[in-house]
């Protein structure tokens, strides 16, 4: 008795077996081409990259082959919500007019560029074709395969029309992933009726006169203060070997001026928004942040809100200029596209001159297309001005090396010690020591 | 002299007494601090994240309005139907499995109920989330992480395992007594009818705090659903939008409509809680006769 039961347990289960991997099987039959088209437009990639450059530029002259395709394209919300004039949608049906050979229809979809990563990173083969990121998770998207090199005509075209610093930042051993369209740094919004024009240039002459605003404990910002004192990072930025640098003397003369700034009374922490609240309610007349807060800071003081590049420092009598980091957001391209040509054509529209016109109209984004920059709408902003010449002279690239992945929370720990006294002018050279040290330990070892 | 005593004894009581309520007052404000907080936040006029004061200086509603209005960049209406749709399905279908799944093992007796039992133990040990890249590949492959299917697919994901948390519905089946079961066998009952005649009318609350967690999970989980929605920001459910409030670009525009969204959120599930409550208070008084 007992074991027909057992019998027929195991039949059925034999059964309940064959029809799954029946079903599966068919799955996997339908599913299989598709992969393999998929893996081999994904080979095929950078060299049809290079070709759809190649017919592009040809495509001026010459009719261009007929394609039927459909489009995904991944963006932050503002570029598609209406208020803000749709730039997206704008953009890509204008793209489809100039080429009236094209039978496209797209598909929109919603990615911050500081999510390009982990939306990318999740399923390359299934994210859009043309998506927008910042150029620090370059090395992670090359990783997870997320992102085509680009050739030919396209990459003629970034380097053209892009300064070398942001052609540098999308660019990994001299290949260029993606079309640049805005500079992304921080820089010093004040109060002009606190400040002059000449005081703002020295951090010290600041905070001796009035509240200054400076996120100590964000990693960001922190390492502004030692890039300064001729402290290194990765050497010139691209090389993953030699490491951080940020011990010895300079290092520790930093701290020490660290230290002595986080004891004055005029110097305050800027976290979860207060230096936009302090300027805000007047308690604080100088703050450090990037183009997202322009319109706050603008609603806050009005005809007073002054920008500037960064400050400069004064360590052992000699003033320093502080550099922030620096990077940019780019179109990139996926390489498990269908399409390559046509991505590719689009990622270069999207970032060409006239859509960064737009961006700039619609949204205030901050072109970085050198012509562009040299008109004299874009002469007249002062966010336009002040970022650029952040990017242009106090910045730094910021790295995208493997390693650099080590930085952002010993950074933070250090920023949270110097806040509450743990770190003083007395232990400088010692903690500094530490703190370079933890620096340069990878967090996976 | 006795009056005396029971003076010391009222003395003594009284100042226990004091000592609790005091406890527990002290434990409520912790508890109910956060919560006030989100609720005064909700109302404050002036905008940001960082305040100074804790009461705010201007009331408004206009951060309930913007919500609701204001959805050109996070459509937070739409989040909300997206997971009251999931919400509602999965209260109804995972309160089915978890009630199924308690009483066949209240109930029946079969070899592999106590292996089951340690195995579905040790399996709700580890946190949900750990298996999400393989959740999210498994839906792909069966074609359901993309367009309307993404709601499928959160539903699929928010029931299909939660037949594992029997364990408390199972405890109260078992005090359910036997002796019910028998008679209505006697009379000719299937298990199904035993089930849904006899057992789920004596278990009520069980039922209602089934459904009330059932529904919550939607609510309140963030990773699949980020994990499934990816960039169809049509499908997004609450949390996701919440946390997009979050964000560097967003945070000081939109940190008062943050708390205000935190705060509707709380309502269906009271809603739900209300209507369910009087459910709560029948007990099986007068089941067994004799």
């Amino acid at each position: 008795m007992k074991k027909k039961k057992v019998l027929s347990l195991l039949l059925a289960t034999a059964m309940a077996a064959s029809c799954l991997t029946a079903c599966g099987g068919s799955d996997a039959e339908t599913t299989e081409p598709e992969t393999t088209t998929e893996e081999g437009t994904a080979e095929e990639g950078a060299e049809t990259t290079e070709e759809g450059a190649e017919t592009t530029e040809e495509g001026a002259a010459t009719e261009e082959e007929a394609i039927t395709a459909t489009i995904k394209v991944w963006s932050p919300s503002e570029d598609q919500s209406e208020e803000n004039g749709n730039w997206l949608a704008t953009m890509c049906e204008q793209f489809k007019t100039e080429h009236p050979n094209w039978d496209l229809t797209f598909e929109y979809g919603v990615c911050a560029e500081s999510d390009a990563k982990t939306q990318v990173g999740q399923d390359a083969t299934a994210a859009a074709d043309v998506y927008m990121y910042a150029n620090d998770q370059l090395t992670d998207l090359i990783a997870a395969n997320g992102i085509a090199q680009l050739g030919g005509e396209t990459e003629t075209y970034v380097k053209e029309t892009n300064s070398q610093a942001i052609v540098d930042s999308v660019s990994v051993d001299g290949a260029v992933y993606g079309v640049p369209f805005t500079t992304n740094t921080w820089f010093m919004y004040y109060d002009k009726s606190a400040f002059t024009e000449d005081e703002v240039k020295s951090l010290d002459a600041m905070i001796a006169k009035d509240k200054v605003s400076f996120p100590l404990n964000n990693s960001w910002y922190i390492a502004s203060f030692y890039v300064a004192n001729g402290c290194t990072l990765f050497g010139d930025g691209t090389d993953n070997e030699a490491g951080i640098d940020f011990g010895g003397d300079k290092g520790a003369a930093v701290t020490k001026y660290l230290a002595d700034m986080v004891a004055n009374p005029n110097f305050v922490n800027d976290k979860d928004g207060s230096g936009l609240a302090g300027l805000r309610d007047g308690s604080i007349k100088a703050m450090f942040s990037g183009s997202w807060d322009y319109a706050a800071a603008k609603e806050a003081l009005g005809e007073n809100l002054g920008i500037a590049v960064l400050p400069s420092i004064t360590i052992d009598g000699e003033a320093k200029q502080m550099k922030s980091f620096a990077g940019s957001k780019a179109i990139g391209v996926n390489p498990n596209s269908q399409n390559p040509q046509v991505a590719v054509a689009l990622a270069k529209y999207l970032g060409s001159a006239e859509a960064q016109q737009k961006h700039y109209e619609l949204r205030n984004i901050v072109p970085c297309n050198t012509e562009l920059l040299q008109t004299e709408a874009v002469q007249a902003d002062a966010l336009v001005v002040a970022q650029n010449a952040t990017f242009d002279t106090t910045s730094i690239l910021q790295p995208f090396v493997a390693n650099m992945s080590n930085y952002w929370t010993p950074a933070e720990n250090f920023g949270n010690s110097l806040l509450n006294k743990e770190v003083t002018a007395d232990n400088a050279a010692d903690m500094t020591e530490q703190f370079n040290t933890s620096l340069n330990t990878s967090v996976a070892e | 002299m006795r009056k005396k005593e029971t003076a010391s004894v009222k003395t003594r009581r009284f100042i226990a007494n004091t000592v609790v309520h005091i406890c527990l007052a002290a434990l409520a404000i912790v508890w109910l601090f956060p919560i006030f907080w989100v609720i005064l936040t909700s109302f404050r006029g002036e905008k940001g994240s960082y305040v100074s004061s804790f009461f705010p200086k201007t009331y408004t509603l206009d951060n309930y309005k913007r919500l609701f209005t204001d959805t050109s960049i996070l459509n937070f209406p739409q989040m909300f139907m997206n997971t009251l749709i999931i919400a509602c399905f999965c209260a109804v279908i995972s309160t089915f499995f978890i009630l199924a799944t308690s009483y066949c093992l209240s109930r029946l007796r079969f070899k592999m109920r106590k292996p089951f039992m340690n195995v579905a133990m040790v399996l709700g040990l580890f946190p949900g989330f750990m298996s999400m890249v393989a959740v999210y590949y498994i839906l792909k492959a069966i074609g359901l992480s993309e367009g309307s299917m993404i709601r499928v697919a959160l539903v699929l994901v928010y029931t299909a395992g939660s037949g594992i948390g029997f364990q408390i519905s199972k405890g109260f089946f078992d005090t359910i007594p036997k002796s019910l079961d028998e008679a209505a066998f006697i009379d000719g009952a299937t298990k199904f009818q035993v089930f849904t005649k006899v057992t789920l009318p004596l278990s009520k609350p069980t039922i209602v705090y089934t459904v009330l967690t059932s529904f919550m999970a939607p609510w309140l989980d963030f990773i699949f659903a980020k994990v499934i929605c990816r960039a169809d920001a049509k499908y997004y459910t609450v949390s996701i939008g919440l946390w997009k409030m979050l964000e560097k670009e967003y945070i000081d525009s939109w940190y008062t409509c943050f708390a205000a969204g935190a705060v509707l959120v709380s309502i269906p599930i009271a809603i739900l809680f209300v209507c369910m409550q009087n459910c709560y208070v029948e007990g099986m008084a007068g089941a067994v006769k004799g």
